[in-house]
């Protein structure tokens, strides 16, 4: 048997990439064609037991759902308030680790490790930071900073109860978004910023006329990702108020795993998941269709 | 080449399907020098720390001292998770062989079919049948048949803090909801951040007994509906109780959402009164030298009327050794194992024990066991969950104020009568 050196190669790629392709399939292609298979159905979850086709009527359902409607107003308010957040914060850490010289690594790995930390975790921190009326947050703002003086309710009042989660959500994102911006503001060639300088640029103009201009296309790559993380917030609110009080929390991804996996409504949970997905799918395309310019789309 | 790149090909294929495969792995049966085939039994349960020791140092080392062929591989799976993990598996295929599991979730399992019936895989069901406590016993129940057998039993009861008590200048724990009003005026007289009552939400095992005190309930006897009892008048007279506790700043608003540490707030002297079940004096111990008292629910127009708790042992149809499984359940039914149990906080269900010098000059169960005697159980029902998630809310939305007690609980009944219809 004999196989030309091309046709080797070629195979052999294959081969690397079948570990990597079969995972992908397994975990997860299969899962999503059979929740999409599942958000037809009134599913139910034991084996062999027959399900019944209820065609679109999952999908139905989620329209006149009040809850549906809230929890995706919490989503979208949660990616308003967070992904800008995080990405003004992140650029002005980027910015300042760039013009330090001593330091920088330490830093770097100061802001870096609340990404590094679990989910989980961070959210029970942040649950009892927030506790009323003897929470430490409480403490600060009342007895240390004298700035109200009756301690806030943060968890048990529906308008205070997600500020905890928006916090945590900036908190922990500013880390992966600031060193993706720096990585880009490191490739700006300094003489850049000296001309500039000659022709009497102040601050503010290096910063908008050379500086963001350049590291564009990471903005627009670092607004896509943190806005698809956004969409999928989850961990924070099940963790921190479980999408309470009075459901007045609840998130698309949280109220649809409360359906599948508290009231084993698996059919009605799925088409959720794939509403959400459609909604991400079309918000990415249109990000990226109209921020970035024809010659960045490479 | 060739050859080398074959060698290379087989160790990827190799290792891909070894990752897959891995997933899948079965514990293998293996033989015993006897000859006798050694089975592995799987059993989950949401013990404490305490009771965990006990099990796994004392009863399963028992058991497999007296099986030799059977090995219990016990998974602590922690409460909350636990109904979402067995879900999972079920529907994977992979349920464990036992269970012990929280006595309200039994119809629900049973209903989907999931659970062994006990009745017909134990000849000798019957034996057990009667030797356990008939209360316990009815949530196994559905439909004809048993599809389990009570493990441990318990109930709410009030339990004090003696400082504060005698701080407030209160000499008996209150007997009556009118005097349970006054002394919470008391406590509250000793400071703006104590607080006479706490408890964790508006959910069935805290409002429970308030509302069966009251002489409301949540559903008819036969469970058929809700309409006229979960939104009826002494319902109403029971959550407006509560609401005026927590509008007066007696009962810590906690219950409202956000949860409340209630047993740290106990141990600082911020709370004088809880309702806890048996578990709390060998966890609680008084670790900061706290005093404590027990007493009854306090009594309303219905009586004193607390919530049943417990646990029942459950086998599922999945289950490939039923009959070695259902020698563990005979084992954890025995006088010997339920005796042992006990001394972590667990109330046995054996009717015979109740006379066993053990049980009657037990320290504290004593409180726990007469006020069983009028406690009542959930509403049994393969749609529990739901049931209760609605009126959980309705609570909620009552005493935060956002709505009337008939706009939240018109609306929750209406729900809820929907619920308790099952589809042949």
């Amino acid at each position: 048997m004999k196989i030309n050196k091309k046709k080797q190669q070629v195979f052999s790629a294959y081969l690397f990439i079948l570990p990597g392709l079969i995972l992908y399939l397994v975990f997860l292609i299969y899962p999503i064609l059979k929740a999409f298979q599942m958000s037809f159905y009134e599913w139910s979850i034991m084996p062999g037991e027959i399900n019944k086709f209820v065609g679109l009527a999952n999908y139905g359902r989620a329209f006149s759902d009040p809850i549906v409607g809230l929890s995706l107003r919490n989503t979208i308010l949660y990616t308003v308030v967070t992904v800008p957040g995080q990405m003004i914060l992140a650029l002005f850490v980027a910015l300042l680790l760039n013009t330090i010289t001593k330091g920088k690594v330490f830093f770097r790995v100061v802001y870096y490790i609340p990404v590094v930390t679990s989910w989980v975790i961070v959210s029970l921190l942040f649950k009892y930071l927030f506790q009323s009326p003897k929470g430490i947050i409480n403490y600060m703002l009342v007895n240390v900073l004298h700035v109200i003086q009756e301690p806030i309710p943060w968890l048990r009042a529906a308008s205070t109860a997600f500020i905890p989660i928006l916090a945590l959500g900036i908190w922990k994102g500013i880390g992966w978004t600031m060193v993706i911006l720096l990585s880009a503001l490191q490739t700006i060639p300094p003489e850049l910023y000296e001309v500039a300088e000659i022709d009497g640029a102040n601050g503010w103009q290096k910063l908008t006329k050379i500086t963001l201009p350049l590291i564009r296309p990471t903005l627009v790559f670092t607004f896509v990702m943190l806005m698809i993380g956004g969409f999928n917030v989850f961990i924070s609110v099940v963790m921190i108020t479980n999408g309470g009080p009075l459901q007045k929390t609840e998130v698309i991804l949280s109220y649809l795993y409360h359906q599948a996996f508290d009231f084993l409504d698996f059919g009605y949970g799925s088409a959720l998941s794939f509403l959400l997905a459609l909604i991400i799918a079309t918000l990415s395309y249109l990000q990226i269709r109209f921020l970035r310019k024809p010659e960045e789309l490479a | 080449m060739l050859k080398q790149k074959n060698v290379y090909m087989i160790i990827v294929l190799m290792l891909t399907l070894s990752m897959l495969l891995v997933g899948c792995a079965k514990t293998e049966e293996v033989a015993t020098e006897e000859g006798e085939e050694e089975v592995t039994i799987s059993f989950w349960h949401a013990y404490s720390e305490v009771e965990i020791e006990k099990l796994e140092t004392v009863v399963i080392p028992a058991f497999e001292a007296a099986n030799p062929n059977i090995k219990v591989e016990a998974l602590t799976v922690p409460y909350d998770e636990f109904r979402r993990k067995l879900m999972t598996s079920i529907a994977g295929g992979t349920a464990p062989d036992l269970i012990r599991a929280d006595i309200i979730w039994v119809p629900e399992f049973a209903y989907m079919g999931a659970l062994a019936k006990l009745d017909e895989v134990m000849p000798d069901f019957d034996t057990y049948k009667e030797a356990v406590f008939p209360g316990p016993l009815s949530t196994n129940f559905l439909k004809d048949h048993y599809y389990g057998l009570p493990l441990d039993t318990n109930t709410r009861i009030l339990i004090y803090n003696m400082q504060m008590f005698k701080d407030a200048g209160i000499e008996v724990p209150p007997a009556t909801m009118d005097e349970f009003l006054t002394d919470c005026e008391k406590i509250k007289a000793l400071g703006e951040d104590k607080y006479c009552f706490a408890d964790g939400g508006t959910y069935a095992w805290a409002v429970n007994p308030w509302i069966w005190s009251f002489g409301g309930d949540i559903t008819d006897e036969d469970i058929t509906v809700a309409s006229g009892y979960l939104n009826g008048e002494s319902t109403e007279t029971a959550y407006e109780y509560l609401k005026n506790l927590v509008d007066l700043g007696y009962i810590h608003p906690g219950i409202l959402g956000g949860g409340v540490d209630a047993w740290g707030g106990f141990g600082n002297n911020e709370i004088a009164m809880l309702l806890e079940g048996p578990w709390f004096t060998p966890l609680f111990s008084g670790s900061l030298g706290t005093d404590y008292g027990y007493a009854p629910m306090p009594a309303g127009t219905g009586g004193s009327i607390s919530v049943v708790g417990g646990e029942d042992i459950v086998m599922f149809q999945q289950s490939q050794h039923k009959e070695e499984a259902a020698e563990f359940i005979r084992f954890m039914l025995s006088e010997d194992t339920q005796l042992a149990m006990a001394e972590t906080g667990q109330i046995p269900v054996i009717q015979s024990l109740l006379d066993s010098d053990y049980i009657k000059n037990h320290d504290y169960f004593g409180h726990f066991l007469e006020q069983l005697l009028t406690a009542k159980a959930r509403t049994p029902h393969p749609k529990w969950t739901k049931i209760e998630e609605i009126y959980t809310l309705a609570g909620g939305e009552y005493l935060t104020g956002e709505k009337s007690f008939e706009d939240a609980f018109n609306a929750a009944s209406e729900s809820i009568d929907g619920l308790l219809v099952l589809p042949e």
